[in-house]
């Protein structure tokens, strides 16, 4: 804090003083006139007092700016801190719904289990509360991987996304609704294909896999779902489409919030961490995605990605084109720019 | 090839968690001693040499991690499976420096545990006079050689061009060598994390390998699939020292 009062007052003081001298300097030099000389020198005293005068006028105006900018920085971080804090207590609130269920009904099923009641199996007990604590485990698993996911590293490679895309479809075909939806993939073939992308396949087939398998799950029979990929120079932007019942407005902003479930969503069965993984993958890849969505009408969910030429991104893997020797595994580093 | 009575050092501080699995692994055929914390197992190690340690990592006293780098640093191999926490990534357990002979992600299945101990100990007695797989920074498999620290391949002299990910799963693969490793197990190791979708990721990775290798899925030299359930490395591996 002193530092920058010093500096203030060099930055200030100094051309105010120069300016001062300056001033008496060329009053001094100007002339012969001794009636005149005698007048400047007179009011030096007065001079001085202009000077001070300024000096202290801009100093107050500095403080006040100082004191305006500290103020709103303050008012920034403080919403910031709010906005965090709220959000883990929203956390907390949903984890203890997720754990509190399959709690309840291992409790149920061992007061059964206690009482030797006719009826159910206690082998069927015992496999029921298998599942149920089969459902925590993976709880406590997934969240792990969420956050492993922000510390390690990952793989750096090119990534052909248009491939990747075909793959992630091929394999939700699987999926039980797939047959009762129309899903299509566009893919672009003019000018020219997708460029491809830096960072994990795995994970990015991941992220992508969680969309669909998202518009899927919350689709109507003959609904359409869409996956539509293009570049715009900087970024290959994937979109993932659905004519779906959408996303209620006051939910949009936490969707990606861990462990968060929308009004719309409830009822499902899922872990409430897809999205979040799907924007910590995201991320991870020096990439951003954002959703719209109209209530009744359906939702888009958009993935940008940097392009794999984009200069700031092929830093990270500097002496690897489009063949990968196996020492990369040494040279690799976060894709995070 | 018999492995009763061989006895197993349990080291974990949850005592709700070892009275239930102290009478598993014995009536698995094991004699299991408890302890509950890392300077006691520690000591237990030096002085009553087990067959093999299940070390929690999270212990009063040393923790487990502790208790394995000590051991190492002295020399003494006893196999060591590490029961892991939360926030643990893989590689830093099977990495050379740690030198746990495998690992476990709590919670576990009990019968999962004695799997596993079945198949350290198992492939200890196949290297009996070698030193064990996870300590070498080399192994070799036929004319195929894996170097962990340069984090390179060769088969026949010849550098393969492999991914990084491909290479930490053919690692994997020949640490654990004779074992039917799953999908999900090869996953939650090499990948660190476990999603249905995935598996396809391991069957990429698994192709990449084989046509690095020249290695027929049909008649396989080293991979071998094990259908709907994952892969095992077949061809015997063994440690090579350095300068060899």
């Amino acid at each position: 804090m002193k530092r920058r009062w010093l500096l203030w007052t060099i930055l200030i003081g100094f051309p105010l003083l120069a300016a001062f001298g300056a001033a008496i300097g060329l009053q001094h030099g100007m002339g012969s006139n001794p009636v005149f000389r005698l007048q400047v020198r007179a009011d030096l005293g007065t001079w001085i007092l202009l000077g001070n005068g300024v000096v202290t006028l801009i100093l107050l105006l500095g403080v006040t700016g100082f004191w305006g900018a500290h103020y709103l920085r303050r008012q920034v971080l403080a919403n910031a801190q709010r906005e965090y804090s709220l959000s883990r207590r929203r956390f907390i609130r949903h984890l203890e719904h997720e754990l509190k269920n399959p709690l309840a009904i291992i409790r149920a099923q061992l007061t059964y289990l206690s009482e030797r009641a006719e009826g159910v199996s206690p082998e069927r007990i015992l496999s029921d509360i298998l599942i149920q604590i089969e459902r925590l485990s993976r709880l406590v698993a997934h969240l792990r991987q969420l956050v492993e996911l922000e510390e390690q590293n990952i793989e750096c490679v090119p990534v052909d996304v248009a491939s990747l895309l075909c793959e992630v479809v091929e394999a939700s075909q699987t999926h039980p609704n797939y047959e009762e939806r129309q899903v299509h993939l566009l893919l672009p073939r003019a000018p020219w294909p997708l460029p491809a992308v830096n960072g994990d396949r795995d994970l990015l087939g991941l992220a992508f896999f969680n969309l669909l398998d998202n518009a899927l799950k919350f689709t109507r029979p003959g609904d359409t779902i869409e996956i539509r990929a293009f570049e715009n120079g900087r970024s290959v932007v994937v979109e993932v489409a659905d004519t779906g019942p959408g996303i209620a407005e006051d939910d949009l902003p936490y969707i990606f919030e861990e462990l968060y479930r929308g009004a719309n969503a409830r009822g499902y069965e899922g872990s409430g961490l897809g999205l979040a993984l799907v924007r910590a993958i995201v991320k991870r890849h020096g990439g951003n995605v954002k959703v719209r969505s109209r209530l009744g009408q359906g939702t888009v969910f958009t993935v940008s990605l940097p392009i794999a030429s984009w200069p700031f991104v092929t830093s990270c893997y500097k002496n690897v084109t489009h063949r990968y020797p196996a020492d990369i595994h040494l040279k690799r580093k976060r894709c995070i720019i | 090839m018999s492995l009763e009575g061989y006895r197993i050092l349990l080291a974990d501080d949850e005592k709700a968690l070892t009275d239930y699995l102290a009478p598993i692994l014995n009536r698995a055929g094991f004699s299991v001693i408890v302890v509950h914390d890392g300077n006691t197992a520690l000591r237990y190690v030096t002085e009553k040499h087990p067959d093999l340690i299940v070390l929690d990592v999270l212990m009063p006293g040393l923790d487990g991690r502790e208790v394995c780098r000590r051991l190492r640093a002295a020399g003494d191999w006893t196999p060591i499976i590490m029961l892991t926490q939360v926030n643990t990534t893989v590689d830093k357990v099977l990495s050379l420096e740690e030198g746990a002979d495998d690992y476990l992600c709590k919670p576990f299945d009990p019968h999962e545990l004695v799997a596993r101990v079945r198949a350290v100990l198992r492939r200890r007695q196949v290297l009996a006079n070698q030193p064990p797989l996870i300590r070498a920074s080399r192994l070799r498999s036929g004319n195929l050689i894996l170097d962990r620290r340069t984090r390179r391949a060769y088969l026949g002299g010849q550098m393969l061009e492999l991914t990084p990910k491909a290479l930490a799963l053919l690692e994997y693969l020949m640490l654990h060598p004779d074992e039917v490793l799953t999908r999900e197990r090869l996953l939650d190791a090499v990948w660190g994390w476990d999603y249905p979708v995935a598996t396809r990721a391991v069957d990429a990775r698994i192709a990449e390998i084989r046509r690095a290798l020249g290695d027929d899925p049909e008649s396989p030299n080293f991979i071998e699939t094990i259908v709907g359930i994952g892969y095992r490395f077949l061809a015997p591996v063994e440690p090579l020292e350095d300068g060899r």
